[in-house]
């Protein structure tokens, strides 16, 4: 049960305050900016206590957004409305910045009072919402018959996340396998730790109440099936990928994902995430970093990076970017590059290297001169590793959509029919090599 | 920033929503409308325009409307007089044709919190319960609980009760879900909503249906049903297996403590649920979200504390990286003290030894204290470790490498050889208190293996005068005197000296003391000395004590998945006491917050105002509203049962007297204004039995005392002792914060 909910910009000012139940003192309000917002030291944890209340806070750049309670309860739930309701403020208004949040502040109040009654979560799905919360509520009394009917049938909904008689005269799906990638590597090139978590995001445009089958190459699906032909299980055995844990929307039947792993279901209407998972085996890993670090008497270091790209050479990656960090005491730098560019951003304490664009088995290099200011300071630097940011047209974890198929026996469109998108894109998460 | 200027606001506002231009123009009143809320949210008290937004509330507008019923909520307490005028525009809206309007004018009747508005909202809830339009429903079943609470009182309406376990079964689920909260709020003084089994099962049926906050919270509510039969609990757990993968990690974790619970006979069902957990626990703890890996890694902790294998070869899941947050650094540092294994430890190791040169000091000294707790069981690793930390030569490293060598000396005796020898040096990278505590101790306790222990104590004496901190000094004394008598030629002349010091020049009376009674104790010969100060120097069985086989998984099953993991296990007990006490009497009423100089009664003394009432049997009821007309005739039919006076001098401000009352929920029924002479104040109360106490205050200045008379309706004499406590400690309370 949440209490109240709280915005605040990162000055502390309160931007939107709702409260919920009596045992909330306005105060509380206070209490958060003092002893968190205005706290000279980090923060110590998202749960905060505070005279016996709990706040609990996520950030969304420069916002911060609090839940307060003086119950028990469950922490992850919380956090998880909170995103819940990040998620469906950025469904309404774009990007969660004070800006935003200012010029829509009478949505927020609307949003609030619908997702939330008396502390308890209510509906917060942002496709049922978005029928009645819709900023033109001049209309409300001269909506038509039907209209009100279909709120009323979506407001009720026996299946939440989709309403009855929905047409599109172009039958429509896009289907993007989003991943990002993790990886720690030791400066000897050993990998310490690498996880993919990726999303399946599906956007579909679909009329009626269509019955939908996705399938990828899962290892356990594929071996399952290659039984019968031994010749298939050794072509595909090695394009299979074993995910570890996967979770879903609420539309699969996880009944059938738990007999036969076959994903089954009725999508929402619009976007949603069909899937989330996780791989750690392997892992394509996009790029590798080989740092040489020479520390030359006590005044001049010199960092030598090769970044490889190890994927087709037909894919282009993009985005690139190194970011190799300096010792505080820096006081000058030479960087000399293959490609891209690269600079010393002193406020940063890093040299920058962006590169627009790189093909697959290719390598690239930069070297550095550090100058450093002599200092007394007998501490060590502690060398932060080197990190990159890229994006990569396909999917590292190795995922393939095999197929989506989609049903609709009611209304007369077929499979054939649907037109049907997939892309790939993998991205970097944290990804660090240690130097 | 707020508070000031608010009178012109104000003023200027209420012009604006008076004006009739803007009031034609949709648009125009929309914006002051919303500039209203703006200033509400700023902290501004703008409860004064209540009356022009009343009138904004009759409108076909339903974003205005939505506005100003916020508005209402939030200052219908502070004029419930002018809230009973827009009543009637929300009782028509509750049967308006769009159930979006009825709903909404329910839900915002239902949240004025006012005296009297309960006989107005009654029948909307009940028309709201039978309405054809679910969104309806579920706003009507939540209105159940809120009029209960605005009731205050015990009292229980049998029939909507009832109407509200036969909703249970409605086909929407958020009613369904609905319907449970509001039965657990009304019924929390009976233990809550029933679950029997008929519901339980219905529950189970239909949780497919329910959204991610729906599960989590039926999964909490099935966790006091308790299955008939093995034969049932087990057909339970199948049906509940799939949440295990539910998406939401609120759900996995809900579905895991019920496993837990539910199988609390059943070690290995248990044993076998954390291992199937273990995946989405893992993908929790690596995920982008920061705050729900931080939660989830409380939670490993939490699991490791049972099984402390059972991470243990996903170890590198918890390695951190250099732009992770510093909440999963801590939080990581400590798991991985907790999994460590033969098999890893090699690698746990060499990766702690990389933090303990980062950037942040906290976090370089949590790292190093995990080594130390990892050095009690291989010992010999750690302190090579620990060795080599120490020719870093950095302050904020030594300090910590050295209490870790003290506590590791205690525990594990075998490795003092070690730590003796890596000491020597040690003195000049230490500045804080608790390092120079650490390491005076060592050398006081194991210096006859240290070669230059006395002369390093003998540097401290030199330095005793410009020494700040008084526990430093105190260590310093009791570890030369040990020292003394292991090596009495190299100290002697050193003891005397710090004697003197600690007698004769010291300021703070404990190192006095402590210099005297040592002095003495020498005089007394060095057989006592030796009796006295020799103890043993290590104790080995203190690590022993927590063997994980004592720790079953049944210990912390019910508070898994609650903030007792988050905030660890002793800080919620501290916290859940104080909250004890609370529940007496609530938070300050709404009206104090608005009071432009703030609070009037000091944090601190509230807390001990409503601890107070838990010290007797008594617990008074808050929100008992009497009449004048009742309390005059009751207080006319009975007769004294204690009369008592109070000293009271100076000043007195009887409205930090009401409020002061309200708190530990004696109301006020009538009093004198402020000033005049003699003051008198009528109060009344009443217990949790229905005993009431009215009370007479007078207060005459010319003989500086306060008058209490006192009268009860049953005769009671312990309970009446206990009321005339709590009143004369808010009496005592108010006389001290005004002096």
């Amino acid at each position: 049960m949440i209490g109240g909910l709280f915005i605040y910009n990162h000055k502390g000012e309160v931007l939107i305050s709702r409260v919920y139940r009596d045992d909330i003192g306005r105060n509380a309000v206070d209490a958060f900016r003092v002893n968190v917002i205005h706290a000279r030291q980090q923060v110590r944890s998202p749960v905060t206590n505070i005279a016996r209340t709990s706040f609990f806070h996520v950030k969304r750049s420069n916002i911060w957004l609090a839940a307060v309670t003086k119950q028990n309860v469950n922490a992850a739930m919380v956090f998880e409305f909170l995103y819940k309701m990040c998620d469906v403020m950025a469904a309404y208004f774009g990007k969660i910045s004070e800006e935003n949040i200012k010029n829509n502040f009478v949505l927020i109040y609307e949003l609030l009072d619908e997702i939330l009654d008396f502390g308890y979560p209510q509906n917060s799905e942002t496709g049922a919402l978005k029928t009645f919360i819709t900023q033109q509520g001049i209309k409300s009394r001269h909506q038509t018959k039907e209209e009100q009917s279909q709120i009323t049938s979506q407001v009720t909904g026996q299946i939440g996340w989709r309403r009855e008689g929905i047409k599109y005269r172009r039958n429509e799906l896009f289907l993007d396998v989003l991943e990002s990638v993790n990886l720690l590597m030791s400066p000897q090139g050993q990998v310490l730790s690498a996880h993919v978590s990726g999303r399946v995001v599906m956007k579909s445009y679909l009329s009626g109440m269509p019955e939908c089958k996705f399938g990828m190459n899962d290892k356990i699906v594929i071996e399952k099936q290659g039984k019968g032909t031994a010749d298939e299980t050794s072509k595909s055995g090695k394009q299979s990928i074993a995910v570890d844990d996967c979770t879903f929307h609420q539309c699969v039947r996880l009944s059938k994902f738990d007999s036969e792993r076959s994903i089954s279901f009725i999508p929402p209407d619009g976007e949603f995430e069909l899937m989330r998972y996780r791989t750690t085996k392997d892992i394509i890993l996009p790029f590798r970093v080989i740092p040489l670090v020479r520390e030359v008497g006590r005044t001049k270091l010199e960092v030598k990076v090769v970044i490889k790209s190890n994927f087709k050479p037909s894919l282009l990656a993009q985005k690139i970017e190194v970011r190799i960090p300096t010792p505080l005491n820096t006081s000058g730098v030479q960087v000399i590059c293959m490609k891209g560019k690269a600079k010393y951003k002193a406020s940063e304490n890093a040299i920058v290297w962006k590169i627009k664009r790189m093909a697959g088995m290719k390598e690239s290099q930069i070297s550095a001169e550090i100058e450093l200011l002599p200092t007394n300071d007998k501490k060590k630097w502690a060398r932060p590793p080197i990190s990159m940011n890229f994006e990569v047209p396909f999917a590292p974890s190795g995922l393939k959509v095999r197929y989506l198929k989609v049903f609709e026996p009611k209304l007369n469109y077929s499979d054939h029919d649907v037109i049907k998108w997939v892309r790939y894109i993998g991205r970097s998460g944290i990804y660090e090599t240690r130097c | 920033m707020p508070y000031l200027g608010s009178e012109d606001v104000v003023k200027e506002v209420k012009k604006a929503l008076c004006n009739p231009h803007i009031q034609a123009d949709r648009l125009r009143y929309r914006n002051v409308i919303q500039r209203v809320i703006r200033y509400m949210t700023q902290g501004l008290d703008v409860s004064g325009v209540f009356m022009e937004m009343v009138k904004a509330s009759a409108t076909v507008d339903i974003v205005q409307k939505k506005l100003v019923y916020l508005y209402m909520c939030t200052y219908a307490p502070l004029k419930p007089d002018l809230a009973l005028l827009a009543i009637n525009t929300l009782c028509k809206d509750c049967s308006d044709p769009n159930p979006m309007v009825r709903g909404l004018a329910l839900r915002s009747m239902c949240s004025l919190r006012m005296p009297g508005v309960q006989e107005y909202i009654q029948q909307p809830i009940l028309n709201g319960l039978r309405d054809k339009a679910s969104y309806v429903r579920r706003v009507a079943v939540l209105g159940c609980a809120k009029m209960h609470n605005l009731h205050g009182d015990s009292e229980v309406d049998g029939a909507l009760v009832n109407e509200l376990y036969s909703l249970l079964r409605d086909q929407d689920p958020i009613v369904v879900v609905n319907c449970l909260r509001s039965l657990e709020e009304i019924l929390k003084q009976e233990g809550g909503v029933v679950i029997n089994k008929p519901i339980a099962h219905h529950l189970l049926n239909r949780m497919s249906k329910l959204d991610q906050w729906g599960q989590a919270e039926v999964l909490n509510f099935l966790l006091r049903y308790q299955p008939r039969s093995e034969e049932e609990l087990f057909d339970i757990l199948n049906l509940l297996d799939s949440f295990l993968k539910s998406s939401s990690p609120g759900v996995v974790m809900g579905a895991t403590k019920l496993f837990l619970i539910l199988a609390k006979k059943f070690p290995h069902v248990q044993t076998d649920v954390l291992v199937r957990v273990k995946g989405p626990l893992l993908a929790a703890c690596s995920s982008e979200s920061r705050e729900l890996c931080f939660v989830a890694l409380c939670h490993v902790r939490q699991i490791l504390h049972s099984l402390p294998g059972h991470f243990s070869s996903h170890y590198k899941k918890f390695f951190c990286s250099y732009s992770e947050p510093h909440y999963i650094k801590l939080q990581k540092v400590e798991v991985l003290c907790e999994l460590v294994n033969d098999e890893n430890v090699q690698q746990v190791l060499e990766e702690l030894r990389g933090y303990c040169t980062d950037v942040s000091a906290d976090f370089a000294q949590a790292a190093i204290f995990a080594i130390g707790g990892i050095a009690r069981t291989y010992t010999d690793q750690c302190v090579q470790i620990l060795t080599e930390l120490l020719g870093l030569r950095q302050e904020h490293i030594t300090t910590v490498v050295v209490q870790t060598f003290r506590d590791l000396v205690w525990l594990c005796p075998q490795c003092t050889e070690a730590v003796c020898q890596a000491l020597p040096g040690c003195e000049e990278n230490i500045q804080d208190s608790e390092g120079k505590q650490a390491l005076i101790w060592l050398l006081g306790v194991h210096g006859e293996r240290i070669p230059n222990a006395p002369y390093v104590l003998e540097d401290f004496v030199e330095n005793v005068k410009s020494e700040t901190f008084p526990a430093v000094k105190m260590e310093l004394l009791t570890a030369l005197l040990r020292l003394f008598l292991s090596r009495p030629a190299e100290c002697q002349d050193v003891l005397g000296r710090l004697l003197y010091y600690c007698i004769e020049e010291e300021k703070d009376m404990a190192v006095r003391d402590r210099g005297l009674f040592y002095y003495r104790l020498l005089l007394v010969g060095i057989d006592e000395v030796k009796r006295i100060l020799c103890s043993p120097k290590s104790d080995p069985t203190l690590g022993l004590l927590e063997d994980p086989a004592e720790r079953p998984v049944n210990c912390w099953a019910s508070d898994f998945n609650t903030l007792v993991p988050v905030y660890g296990k002793a800080h919620w007990a501290t916290i859940s006491k104080c909250q004890g006490a609370e529940r007496c009497g609530p938070e300050l009423p709404k009206t104090s917050s608005f009071a432009a100089s703030g609070p009037l009664i000091p944090e601190e003394n509230k807390e001990r105002v409503q601890e107070l009432p838990d010290s007797g049997a008594l617990t008074l009821v808050p929100n008992r509203q009497l009449t004048a007309d009742y309390f005059e005739k009751t207080w006319l039919s009975l007769k004294v049962a204690h009369q008592q006076v109070l000293p009271w001098r100076g000043e007195f401000h009887p409205d930090t007297l009401q409020m002061a009352l309200q708190v530990v929920n004696i109301q006020t029924i009538a009093m004198s204004r402020a000033g005049s002479q003699p003051w008198k104040a009528y109060l009344s109360a009443q217990d949790d039995t229905g005993c009431l106490f009215l009370t007479e205050l007078l207060l005459e200045p010319e003989n500086s005392e306060m008058q209490i008379s006192v009268k009860q309706n049953e005769a009671r004499t312990e309970t009446l002792n206990s009321f005339i406590s709590v009143l004369e400690t808010v009496i005592g309370t108010i006389e001290e914060i005004k002096s």
